[in-house]
């Protein structure tokens, strides 16, 4: 297999390089980008972000934790307060609140690290640190013989460098 | 036909050029590099105010509440005042980070690191001060629903327990968010460090590289957490302001308090951010960052929230007349002429009359002018906060049950401390992470670079 490194300026380029790159069946591909762009991640992959229903998920378990915890400390120890039930619901929603925005936040970010796969590490081996300046780089993996399209595609959409890395 | 051998189409493509080094990276990151004096000289004063406030907490501590001024019928004094406060000047960076970006207000970008860091350093300041004023600081637990010996709960119909959740989520919150936003930049810091800051930097980072997987993770995570942020800056300083309103304290119990406290949160929160930002900008050389735009607009949040302050000042004292409630009244009576005088006029004057000069555009852009202004602002926000619970307290119902409060020297010492340990965090921050959040300004670069305009 070869592996292809292509750098760009603009993210436009990277976001339709990406596009053609997919259309023609060279799944096998990282973008890297020294800032967020919507196209670019849309191009690499349309699917919607699984962080959200982490989100959802951290919110539920908040305010069933919330409301159950307020409910049980209540009734196990029942002293009456200010004439209001021993379980008074209104007040709850407070504590409820907070702890559906507590653990949907801390979900949120749980799912943050796992699906961006941070963790102490090395990094990829094509990784370079002009991506973190002003360069995106586009990185495909394919056959020997799709080497001539992919680096014409690349060059195609204003590449200023295509490097082959792993000949064989 | 067979395609050519990969080696020969290797052979054709051009020689790696050199890579372009990113301005922008250079100008923010050189901020945490290199010696600068009066970046020193400040954390000398900061640590000084700090050791400070400690031995004067540890005097406290020994001797007793009796040493911090507590006078009846006034037990709530300026522990409680500067934790309201702080908790107020949190409020700007929320809203910097989380509600500015849900409204997709670019200019936000250049200041929402700073802003981020302010809350959570602020909101660290505050947590103490509940700490420090219950004084047998080791006893903290109890605000908490633990499992005791003598099988009893925390009070949930009570607003300091509420409290006590908002600001802990709050304070995690905050954190979480100053994280996943500063994560990129670590990366950009761990790309030019060397030696030991490279290895430090690399743990920090994570792993971070900028691909596409990751940045969507990121752009979702910090949607999702300025969509559920949003909720719950209002909520911390409504409840807050429960503390007070849920009693029936002559000139707390008030409907209006919520909405009231959030605006105040978020004048004197915006009043910090400039008080802030002016220095660093300018010891820093940040202005190309840090514009006259940005002043320009935290200026005009600033006069929208003092007409905000201006109307719940003045449906305060309404209510009181019109209620026809003598208690209410007299309250509101020795706010303005009684022996506080003085702490009113100067919130009346520093927060209503001074950012009305605002009007002005061109003092919106003096950047000096908008420093003076903004540190009068904290003060009278300080002073709000004194207000609403001194003379309240102060004078209650029965008038032999009145008292006069002043605050003692280890208050004043814990409260100056509290300015320097705030000021002390935000000084080492400076000098380990960029104090702009460089991805986001990149981004607004590339656009601009690649459609024109847009600042």
């Amino acid at each position: 297999m070869q592996t292809l490194v292509s750098v760009y300026e603009l993210p436009s380029d990277v976001a339709s390089v990406v596009r053609k790159l997919k259309a023609r069946g060279f799944d096998d591909l990282t973008t890297y980008s020294p800032a967020p762009f919507e196209e670019i991640e849309e191009a690499e992959d349309a699917k919607p972000s699984g962080v959200r229903l982490y989100t959802l998920l951290g919110g539920l378990i908040g305010v069933v934790t919330g409301f159950g915890l307020q409910l049980w400390m209540s009734m196990d120890w029942p002293i009456k307060i200010a004439g209001k039930n021993i379980a008074a619901i209104p007040p709850m929603w407070i504590i409820g609140f907070e702890l559906t925005i507590l653990f949907g936040g801390v979900a949120t970010v749980i799912a943050f690290f796992g699906f961006a796969g941070l963790r102490p590490r090395k990094l990829d081996e094509h990784y370079s640190p002009r991506f973190s300046a002003e360069d995106f780089g586009v990185v495909v993996t394919c056959e020997a013989r799709d080497v001539p399209e992919v680096e014409g595609l690349m060059r195609g959409h204003n590449a200023k460098e295509v490097v082959l890395h792993g000949s064989d | 036909m067979a395609p050519p051998p990969a080696s020969a189409v290797a052979d054709a493509m051009t020689a790696p050029a050199r890579p372009r080094p990113s301005q922008t990276n250079i100008d923010i990151m050189a901020v945490t590099k290199g010696f600068h004096w009066p970046w020193m000289i400040a954390l000398m004063f900061a640590v000084s105010g700090v050791i400070m406030a400690f031995c004067a907490l540890a005097y406290q501590t020994y001797e007793g509440l009796g040493v911090a001024g507590y006078q009846a019928p006034v037990f709530w004094a300026v522990y409680i005042i500067t934790f309201v406060f702080w908790i107020g000047i949190g409020h700007a960076g929320t809203l910097i980070s989380a509600i500015l970006f849900l409204f997709r207000a670019k200019w936000r970008n250049a200041i929402n690191r700073g802003a981020e860091a302010m809350t959570v350093f602020a909101v660290l300041t505050a947590a103490l001060f509940p700490l420090i004023h219950i004084g047998r600081l080791w006893k903290f637990y109890f605000l908490l629903p633990y499992p005791n010996q003598r099988y009893l709960w925390v009070n949930f119909k009570s607003p300091l327990i509420w409290d006590v959740f908002a600001v802990n989520t709050y304070l995690t919150i905050s954190v979480l968010f100053f994280i996943v936003g500063l994560i990129p930049d670590i990366a950009i810091a761990r790309d030019q460090a060397v030696g030991w800051k490279k290895v430090v930097y690399t743990v920090l980072a994570a792993g971070w590289q900028g691909t596409g997987k990751q940045w969507k993770a990121h752009s979702r995570t910090i949607l999702h957490l300025s969509g559920i942020a949003t909720p719950l800056v209002l909520s911390v300083h409504s409840i807050v302001s429960w503390d007070f309103a849920m009693s029936i304290v002559p000139g707390w119990h008030a409907t209006i308090f919520a909405p009231y406290f959030v605006a105040g949160a978020i004048f004197g929160g915006f009043a910090m951010v400039i008080v802030v930002m002016v220095p660093v900008r300018r010891i820093f050389r940040l202005e190309k960052y840090i514009t006259d735009y940005h002043f320009e607009n935290m200026s005009r949040f600033i006069l929208f929230t003092s007409l905000i302050c201006a109307y719940a000042y003045g449906a305060e004292y309404f209510i009181a007349w019109y209620s026809g409630i003598e208690f209410e009244q007299t309250s509101f009576w020795q706010r303005a002429f009684g022996p506080y005088w003085f702490s009113t006029w100067c919130m009346i004057i520093f927060n209503v009359v001074f950012p009305q000069l605002l009007w002005i555009k061109k003092l919106r852009t003096n950047v000096p002018f908008l420093f003076v202004l903004c540190v009068f602002i904290n003060v009278g926000m300080w002073f709000e906060r004194y207000v609403i619970i001194i003379t309240s307290l102060s004078r209650e119902y029965i008038p032999a049950a009145w008292g006069l409060y002043i605050p003692s020297t280890v208050e004043l010492m814990v409260l100056t401390g509290s300015f320097c340990w705030f000021s002390m965090f935000f000084l080492l921050f400076l000098k380990m992470f960029p104090i702009i959040a460089i991805t986001e300004v990149k981004e607004l670069e590339i656009h601009a670079k690649e459609h024109g305009g847009a600042r």
